[in-house]
């Protein structure tokens, strides 16, 4: 049981960090708090829905599109919205973030009513045992895959590449990055469309193991938030590492404590992690 | 200059003294009775309260075509004025002051939720206005000594109660039980009426957990379900939950000999959304389509449910039949006291004994309905009533998942 329990809490860490990674770039580099990032997850989630319920198209498969789409819409977004105001400061940019989520929200809200949906595939709830010990869902598995798969990339653009080279420019010294001739603007604008598209493949995973609706995104925000804080900024291995402390930690206090404890287990955690290290898990104690 | 401005002021005085002539304010002279209601139609329970608006409309319109309510010979046309309560309790209370304050509404049709009932029951109380509501049965709304407000779900400690008798007939009956819960007024309620009936039938209750409303991940609490081995899980909560639930069931592989759920199985949704996995498990309602009771506002049950499906193509639930049922008694008991004074229509509210298509409507002293509720189950993709007197015989135990296709 023990073992299985630990099983649990990696498997909802690999989906918590997934969840995260996206938002812990864009506040990384552009000291943006998104607080519409669970709302682009929404929206990853219900177009690999549409794709699957009219176009017969596999969740898998759409996650191409969720991720393409809202790479798109996270690059317009933050071309044509945000960098009008980037300059004022984290608060102004956290009204915008709380307006584009409030519009999102009610749009899906319009658009799609409020009912809950289910993409009906029939590996939904696939899993494998290993002997009589554990038993691991096979999407939970794959989730978890992926979230490192999308960090190596994350890490190999912004390490290895000039676009990446950029946007470290851009989030260590904006004006000396300015002087040397990078496009601030355009580089702010791809590193938020990364950032959102990996939110668009987290709703794709999240459509296929969990129902949806178009007010889902306000709780994944406040997960991501947490995961972000307690893992750290500046750092690919930080929401990877927050993500599973997370999912560790509530899948062993909902088993001690009771199932009610879980969020106060998470915000438990985060207040602990303020005081001690208030920089997150690898970023320091300064 | 001056003819015009003559002409004006006698069209004024005419206007003032006779009333405005043309078809709208006929319209406008036609009496009217004002039902106030706020409800959810944005936020997390939004979903729930579509259900019963389409109920109210329905039964609303029912009432007009048929002739309105009839008062001391003449007869008026029911009306719902409607605020979204935005699926948040307190804005929920502030709207219905501003129905009572402001609208001027003559009585109240009930919000979705117990959590909610809760303190617009109380405003309600505060205007002495009468208040019927077929979406809240947490024993808490009733234990106030709240004269004003009636309820048309069966008391949420007696949910399951139909449940364990059945479990008694079963063979091999059950003998453990693990009870989930979400931590809200009903379910709570519901919960600890359950486990005082099991300890008195004699069932061992190996799980009493409660968890979080809106939980989406129930591995931890399946993981538990497994290692105390429980032969029955019962889930009280809601129905993202339910989906959630059984869903990871499957995940996990965990297989119990019975799995049963207050709020998921009756609604079209939950079986929509999980398709074949959502075969056998057990539902309780206070109500189901398979009934058939001759009804006050329509012929009977079946006619209900034929038209209900024909009008917003979905399924019926007792949602939908308690909203249905809460409308009837207003016209009922608004009939019976011969006037709109909140006072007498309250008192003949109480004195109802009315048969509905949601059965039979009488209310005990503190104002929720008499009644019990009976066990559902889902098989092959539709929902019969199995006990008691059901229409097809439970389907026990449940089938392993690895065992199924």
């Amino acid at each position: 049981m023990l073992l299985q329990i630990l099983v649990n809490g990696l498997l909802k860490g690999g989906l918590y960090a997934l969840m995260a990674i996206g938002m812990s770039l864009i506040w990384g580099v552009m000291d943006i708090i998104n607080i519409a990032h669970g709302s682009f997850i929404m929206l990853g989630a219900f177009i690999t829905y549409w794709l699957f319920t009219i176009l017969g198209i596999d969740p898998f498969l759409s996650l191409l599109f969720s991720v393409t789409f809202l790479f798109l819409f996270g690059y317009a977004v933050q071309r044509y919205l945000i960098n009008y105001v980037i300059r004022a400061g984290a608060f102004i940019t956290l009204i915008l973030a709380f307006g584009i989520e409030i519009f999102i929200n009610n749009l899906a809200l319009v658009s799609w009513t409020a009912d809950v949906r289910k993409v009906k595939v029939s590996y939904g709830a696939a899993n494998f045992a290993i002997g009589d010990l554990v038993t691991i869902p096979t999407v939970r598995l794959i989730a978890f895959g992926l979230v490192i798969l999308i960090s190596l990339i994350f890490f190999l653009i912004l390490n290895r590449t000039n676009l990446g080279r950029s946007i470290r420019a851009t989030s260590q010294d904006l004006d000396a990055a300015r002087l040397m001739g990078v496009d601030v603007a355009g580089t702010y604008a791809i590193t938020f469309g990364m950032g959102v598209g990996a939110a668009g493949a987290a709703g794709t995973l999240w459509s296929i193991l969990f129902p949806i609706s178009p007010m889902m995104g306000g709780a994944l925000t406040l997960k991501s938030f947490v995961v972000v804080i307690i893992g750290g900024l500046g750092s690919m291995l930080g929401p990877i590492l927050g993500g599973l402390a997370l999912g560790i930690a509530e899948a062993f206090g909902s088993n001690w404590f009771g199932a009610t404890y879980e969020n106060l287990i998470g915000f438990t955690i985060l207040v602990l992690v303020l005081i001690f290290r208030p920089k997150g898990i690898l970023g320091g104690t300064s | 200059m001056k003819n015009v401005w003559l002409r004006n002021l006698v069209a004024l005085l005419a206007v003032a003294l006779f009333g405005a002539v043309g078809p709208q304010t006929a319209a406008a002279q036609a009496k009217t009775i004002k039902l106030g209601c706020a409800i959810s139609f944005t936020g997390a329970k939004s979903r729930s309260g579509k259900l019963y608006r389409d109920a109210y409309n329905m039964a609303v319109k029912q009432v007009n075509d048929d002739g309105g309510v009839k008062v001391g010979g003449e007869a008026y046309q029911l009306k719902i004025v409607y605020y979204d309560d935005k699926s948040n309790p307190g804005e929920s209370s502030k709207l219905i002051e501003k129905l009572l304050a402001e609208d001027k509404v003559n009585f109240l049709l009930g919000p979705y939720s117990s959590g909610i009932t809760i303190p617009d029951s109380l405003v309600a109380r505060r205007y002495r206005v009468p208040m019927i509501e077929g979406g809240g049965a947490s024993g808490k709304i009733f234990s106030h000594g709240n004269k004003y407000v009636f309820g048309t779900l069966p008391p949420a400690g007696q949910y399951f109660k139909s449940t364990l008798e059945m479990t008694q007939t079963l063979k091999p009956a059950p003998k453990t039980l693990a009870l989930l819960y979400a931590d809200d007024k009903f379910d709570v309620s519901v919960a600890e009426g359950t486990k005082k009936l099991a300890a008195g039938m004699g069932l061992k209750i190996v799980l009493f957990e409660k968890y979080a409303e809106h939980t989406s991940d129930f591995n931890s609490i399946l993981t538990k379900i497994k290692a105390a081995n429980a032969e029955m899980v019962l889930v009280a909560g809601h129905t993202e939950e339910s989906l959630n639930f059984t869903q990871q069931a499957k995940e996990l592989n965990v297989s119990p000999k019975l799995i049963g759920m207050t709020v998921g199985p009756s609604e079209a949704d939950f079986r929509k959304s999980l398709g074949a996995d959502a075969n056998y498990i057990f539902g309780v309602a206070s109500w189901s389509p398979q009934m058939n009771f001759p009804g006050f506002l329509l012929p009977d049950t079946q006619e209900f449910v034929k038209k209900f499906k024909a009008k917003f193509n979905y399924d019926p639930d007792y949602h939908n039949a308690s909203a249905f049922a809460n409308v009837a008694v207003f016209k009922d008991a608004i009939e019976r006291a011969g006037s709109l004074d909140a006072a007498a229509v309250r008192n003949a509210i109480a004195k109802t004994d009315l048969k509905t298509i949601y059965g039979r409507v009488r209310f005990a002293k503190n104002g929720q309905m008499k009644g019990a509720s009976v066990v559902l189950q889902i098989q092959g993709g539709e929902v019969y009533q199995v006990f008691p007197d059901g229409v097809r015989p439970p389907i026990y135990p449940f089938p392993a998942w690895k065992s199924r296709r």
